[in-house]
């Protein structure tokens, strides 16, 4: 069959970089991937596209990028399923990431990332003379993150990300996940602290952008979501993001709907001046519109019925006993 | 064609103009609503986040509770739509399944495994279909360019929400914009998030994808935005004036609800869609629309 | 990457950033070395990721005994591996699994918590510990979180071009910053060379595409023997075409080889072991059944449908995706087609049991202050044939032993005066007037690739004197085309164009070596097999075979080491 790969190309060392789009069309078998053909382009027809890549087998992590908008690998994105009925693909170096050469990006700021969240094992007491005794489900549990290959993918595609850099990110939370769920780490309490504070677990839109986007299943965004729930049942219940979430399922307990206007007003506190202030404008203004929720939020009908549901399903839920109760205040 | 209506929390709450609009449609469109006043909030993914198998004892509620009527679920809120094909799909286990019914049995309500939630967008496109859709048109919305925002929820996990089985669905929204004599408008964050859920975490973030989404739709020639899901809208519409603030630019772009955009191409009167109700004027819509020219009268 | 450190220089520069090299920097930093390690990947990246079966040890505990682990590895090795350097490794073995269990490294465990072995290939007890079917990439990213911990400075995407040798003695090496293009000279007490095999070599091969030989070469060149280069591994489940490779672990699970009559064929080879039977054998076996017309498509057959769907997904997930990615089948349902490709270099740089590249007692010629470890390496642990797990045991151990050898040796050895921006400038130079070579009709990619299929054809599972005379001869044209070659990218920025070349320079120097040595191995032994010698020839050849470099473009020098044997005399190899 024959594919059009449509790249994004930058030289630095142009008279006047900036990017540009260049196209390749090339017959391919059918089961050929983006990365046969990218190879295929760079040595019969054009050496000077670079990119990076190594194993060709979806391990080592080196060839992400964006294939029609969409980080992956291209050693294991099969063309047929991308090329368009024109067989046109576009190719474009990964997301969030500053370019360095065509597809390849500085990976510097990802793995800074890695670091900062002290992604070693970090046992306490005395170290047992053979191994540490650890069920295996633990270890296989472990496995499913360890799967992450760093490849960036997540990085690349992570929608806060993209409006801030500062955030700790999918990749670098998904391995301090690794080390918070590892019995044999002993730091447990301090690193949910450190992963809880600004820049961190809380910054997460939860939009599954890199659960989408992980080409090896490690699905980051629910070990973040793991790592709010740990951090709160560790007693972090005094963040904006910690007190919105147990807020938010108060409230739904409650009354079975949500109430929009209580729930800023618990997160933030009832004498959050400051917060509350800064709610006012948007307040007003909606207010003005009639475009507010009303300050008599009426339950569902049947709610009693509906609490006791409630109730049955706490007392039955496997995270019984570990949920940190967030009061009103 | 009926259904068992699940509004969700906002259509009333923050959103009081998403309700009505989203049944003025349903009626010129021909399909009969049968509310499920007793169902609770999906959760949202929040209250997941605390306690997943609550989450998904409330939803299987609801999914029960349509049963009973033997309806299918329409939803008219990406996030209800995304958080109930999460639910249905790990409540596809019979096990799991057993146990969920087990705390919903007092209230004499047992899910079946079948009940499925179905956004409006859906409905519209794939049910309904595009072509009645079309002939329903009575003022097709020439020269308005409109920008699709989809709603992560809507979108993702695609597993989770028909995008094997049905690919197409990834331009049902632009697909009906142009049933509806609109143009639709390609812009980058079409399918990223705006924001919402971390409002109150990190309001500049939320803003700063407020401005950057709104701003790629204006400069690429969008009149208008239009968003299946409600807690989009608050964002996009309600912070847009912060977002304003925060890049010290001019947006404007008025944010429109599926059913309002739905709702003017099927000539319902603008009172009736609340269009006046944002925050983010929509006259300019109405003004760029022109008098009401409309089909065959 | 402070400059200041390059200047200054290095107690131990550490070139490689897999297993072995990122070993032996751990250990060179807990001896309180300056130490520095240099990769032309970031480390994650390196090849050690891609072994996915498990590792090798005797834990006593479990009833086990370091001599049955030393045993089957000498039998493996088909006699040739240096008993004292396989003990040294076996008694090891223990210790290092659990110093690696303890950085944080996984592994499956048993009912009781401890670790869970599993069978591997040519081995009678089940004694490889696993992550999965990734235990190769859960140790790299382990040891890489240890690199981070230790604080020890990564030369991330830096590319090796000379070692620098003043008067018998390495001192530094020349490099090149892939990401700028600049080219500098870092000076370095010792250097360890980790930089792994040389698969790009033979097409097709399992290998990553950065498996180039880089590290043989720059040793050779320094005036370091190569050993064993003969000794090339190809491993029995390869993915037609890729060369993708399919874990023994499959195997280890239980998994059958059948040929086209659906017979498992291996009962005919190696009725004990089966498909369990050393690579060597297996692959032979295979090759012999795809030449005699049982094949499939020039492929035999992996049959795991019997395994059942929990156990694949639990313990053979990698592999389960591998063949549905790469060969659309699922596993679960049909059998997957597979051929012998080249996988492994048994041969490399010599080096005695602490990864030295001389000789003290001054049996064998080397380069002082050269250090090497790991699959660039040939101690030899692995001999004529690498059992399946050895080589992740391989690069822990001699890691460990050259890190901690490197940083002793440099404490006691300042370095002497050496004119290092004169090396910085030739290299310069070289480089400069290769980018400045017109571009003809020919090409780098073209090059290769027919080095890769000669050495395919001629330097694989089968071998003869003729056909070997001939690759000899197309690699000897190669090289004279390759000193004509234009690079078609002329920029220094992150200029893969001018990397595809220098590894090039690198593998045709290797692919020489193999073609010389196999030349001069008049027997058939392990993974080497000569149709014209078929017969293993312990009266004459238990021995290793050392090829020193001639400048002049001449032959090499050969040299011969006997074999160490301290336990167990030659015995017949049948499985």
């Amino acid at each position: 069959m024959r594919v059009t790969l449509k790249v994004r190309r930058y030289n630095p060392e142009a008279p006047h970089p900036r990017p540009y789009w260049q196209e390749y069309s090339l017959e391919v078998e059918q089961s050929a991937t983006v990365l046969d053909a990218l190879l295929r382009i760079r040595e019969e027809v054009d050496e000077s596209l670079a990119l990076r890549c190594s194993c060709r087998s979806a391990i080592c992590g080196s060839c992400a990028m964006r294939i029609n908008g969409q980080a992956t690998l291209a050693c294991k994105t099969r063309l047929a399923a991308v090329a368009g009925q024109d067989g046109v693909l576009t190719v474009e170096p990964m997301g969030n990431l500053p370019v360095v050469k065509d597809l390849v990006v500085d990976m510097a700021p990802h793995w800074q990332k890695v670091r900062a969240v002290e992604a070693w094992l970090q046992p306490t007491g005395p170290e047992p003379e053979g191994e540490y005794l650890v069920p295996n489900e633990a270890m296989l549990h472990l496995a499913e993150v360890m799967n992450c290959i760093m490849c960036g993918a997540c990085v690349s595609d992570c929608t806060v990300l993209e409006v801030d850099p500062t955030f700790l990110g999918p990749a670098a939370l998904a391995k301090a996940y690794r080390f918070v769920a590892d019995p044999r780490d002993g730091a447990t309490k301090e690193r949910l602290g450190k992963y809880t504070a600004p820049g961190g677990v809380w910054d997460c839109t939860r939009c599954f952008a890199c659960v989408e986007v992980c080409p090896k299943g490690v699905a980051p965004m629910e070990r973040i979501m793991a790592l709010r729930e740990r951090a709160i049942a560790a007693g972090y219940t005094d963040t904006y993001g910690a007190r919105h979430t147990l807020a938010f399922a108060e409230l739904v307990e409650h009354s079975g709907r949500l109430d929009e206007l209580r729930l800023p007003l618990k997160t933030f506190g009832y004498t959050n001046v400051p917060q509350l202030v800064g709610l006012l404008p948007v307040a007003v203004r909606a207010l003005a519109r009639r475009k507010a929720p009303s300050p008599f939020h009426k339950p569902i009908p049947g709610v009693a019925a509906f609490r006791r549901t409630v109730r049955r399903a706490r007392q039955a839920s496997p995270t019984a006993g570990k949920q940190a109760t967030g009061g009103s205040r | 064609m009926k259904f068992a209506f699940f509004p969700g929390c906002v259509s009333r709450g923050g959103c009081p103009e998403l309700y009505p609009s989203a049944v003025a449609v349903a009626r010129k469109v021909g399909l009969e609503l049968e509310e499920l006043t007793g169902a609770s909030c999906t959760g949202a993914g929040v209250l997941q986040e605390s306690n997943p198998f609550l989450g998904d004892c409330l939803n299987a509620r609801t999914f029960a509770m349509a049963e009973r009527l033997g309806l299918p679920i329409l939803t008219i809120c990406s996030t209800c739509q995304g958080v109930m094909s999460q639910a249905h799909v790990r409540l596809r286990d019979e096990a799991y399944r057993e146990r969920v019914n087990g705390v919903l049995a007092e209230e004499g309500l047992s899910y079946r495994g079948q009940a499925q939630a179905k956004h409006l967008l859906w409905v519209l496109v794939e049910d309904i279909g595009l072509e009645r859709v079309k002939a329903m048109v009575v003022r097709p919305l020439r020269g308005l360019r409109v920008a699709p925002f989809y709603g992560c929820y809507l979108v993702r996990p695609s597993k989770v929400l028909g995008y094997d089985e049905r690919p197409e669905r990834l331009r049902a929204l632009e697909r009906l914009i142009e049933a509806l004599g609109a143009e639709p408008v390609d812009f980058p964050g079409k399918t990223r998030c705006c924001g919402f859920p971390i409002l109150t975490i990190n309001e500049g973030n939320a803003v700063a994808m407020v401005a950057q989404h709104t701003l790629d739709a204006k400069e690429r020639g969008a009149d208008a935005m239009v968003t299946p899901c409600p807690l989009c809208h608050l964002n996009l519409d309600g912070y847009q004036v912060k977002a304003m603030g925060r890049v010290k630019e001019r947006i404007d772009l008025p944010i429109l609800h599926l059913p309002q955009l739905v709702g003017l191409a099927l000539g319902i009167d603008p009172k009736t869609l609340r269009l006046g109700r944002h925050l983010i004027s929509a006259a300019p819509v109405l003004e760029r629309l022109g008098p009401v020219a409309v089909k065959g009268v | 990457m402070g400059d200041r450190g390059i200047q200054q220089g290095y107690d131990v520069l550490v070139i490689g950033a897999g297993l072995a090299g990122m070993r032996a920097a751990l250990a060179a930093h807990r001896q309180g070395a300056r130490v520095a390690v240099m990769s032309k990947v970031h480390p994650v990246r390196s090849h050690s990721n891609a072994a996915q079966g498990g590792i090798n040890a005797a834990l006593t505990d479990r009833g086990d005994s370091w001599e049955d682990h030393a045993y089957d590895t000498v039998k493996g090795s088909d006699w040739l591996g240096d008993q004292d350097a396989i003990e040294v490794m076996c008694q090891e073995a223990g210790q290092e699994i659990i110093g690696l269990e303890h950085m944080g490294v996984i592994f499956n465990r048993d009912e009781r918590g401890r670790l869970g072995a599993r069978a591997f290939g040519g081995q009678r007890r089940a004694r490889s510990f696993f992550v999965a079917d990734i235990t190769g990439q859960a140790i790299l990213h382990v040891m890489y979180e240890q690199i981070l911990k230790a604080g020890v400075p990564i030369l991330e995407e830096w590319f090796c071009t000379d070692l620098i040798v003043e008067d018998g003695r390495c001192v530094g090496c020349v490099a090149l910053e892939i990401r700028t293009g600049r080219v500098e000279a870092i000076p370095a007490r010792t250097v360890v060379l980790a930089t792994g095999g040389l698969g790009r070599v033979f097409e097709p091969s399992t290998n990553a595409l950065i498996c180039t030989g880089d590290g043989l070469t720059l040793a050779y060149r320094a005036g370091a023997p190569l050993m064993d280069m003969e000794m090339v591994q190809y491993h029995p489940t390869t993915l037609k075409g890729s060369g993708v490779l399919i874990t023994e672990g499959a195997r280890g699970e239980g998994a059958y080889l059948l040929n086209k009559h659906g017979e498992r064929f291996m009962a005919r080879y190696a009725p004990k072991m089966m498909e369990l039977a050393s690579r060597d054998v297996v692959s032979r076996a295979e090759m012999t059944e795809i030449l005699e017309g049982r094949g499939v498509d020039g492929c035999v057959l992996l049959d795991c449908r019997h395994l059942g769907e929990k156990r694949i997904r639990e313990r053979l997930s990698q592999i389960y995706d591998i063949a549905r990615d790469y060969a659309g089948v699922d596993i679960t349902r049909e059998p997957i087609p597979i051929r012998p490709g080249m996988h492994y270099q048994m041969g490399g740089i010599k080096t005695d049991v602490w990864g030295r590249c001389w000789d003290p007692t001054g049996r064998w010629q080397g380069v002082e202050g050269l250090f090497a470890a790991g699959e660039c390496a040939c101690v030899s642990v692995h001999g004529a044939n690498r059992l399946g797990a050895n080589s992740l045991l391989d690069t822990l151990v001699f890691g460990r032993r050259a890190g901690e050898t490197a940083a002793r040796w440099a404490q006691e050895r300042p370095l002497p005066s050496v004119n290092f921006p004169h090396w910085r400038q030739r290299r310069e130079e070289g480089i400069r007037s290769l980018l400045a070579r017109e571009v003809n009709a020919d090409s780098i990619a073209r090059i290769r690739w027919e080095m890769g299929t000669t050495m395919d054809s001629f330097l694989g599972v089968f071998r003869d004197r003729e056909g070997i005379e001939r690759a000899l001869h197309t690699l000897r044209g190669l090289r004279e085309r390759y000193e004509r070659v234009g690079v078609r990218d002329k920029g220094r920025t992150f200029n893969t164009a001018l990397l595809f070349a220098l590894e090039l320079d690198f593998m045709l120097e290797c692919a020489e070596a193999i073609a010389i040595s196999a030349l001069t191995r008049t027997e058939s032994r392990g993974a080497h097999f000569r149709r014209d010698y078929p017969q293993r020839d312990d009266v004459h050849w238990l021995k290793h075979i050392l090829l020193y470099r001639n400048p002049n473009g001449e032959f090499p020098r050969i040299a011969y080491l006997p074999v160490t044997i301290t336990r167990w005399p030659p015995q017949e190899r049948s499985y």
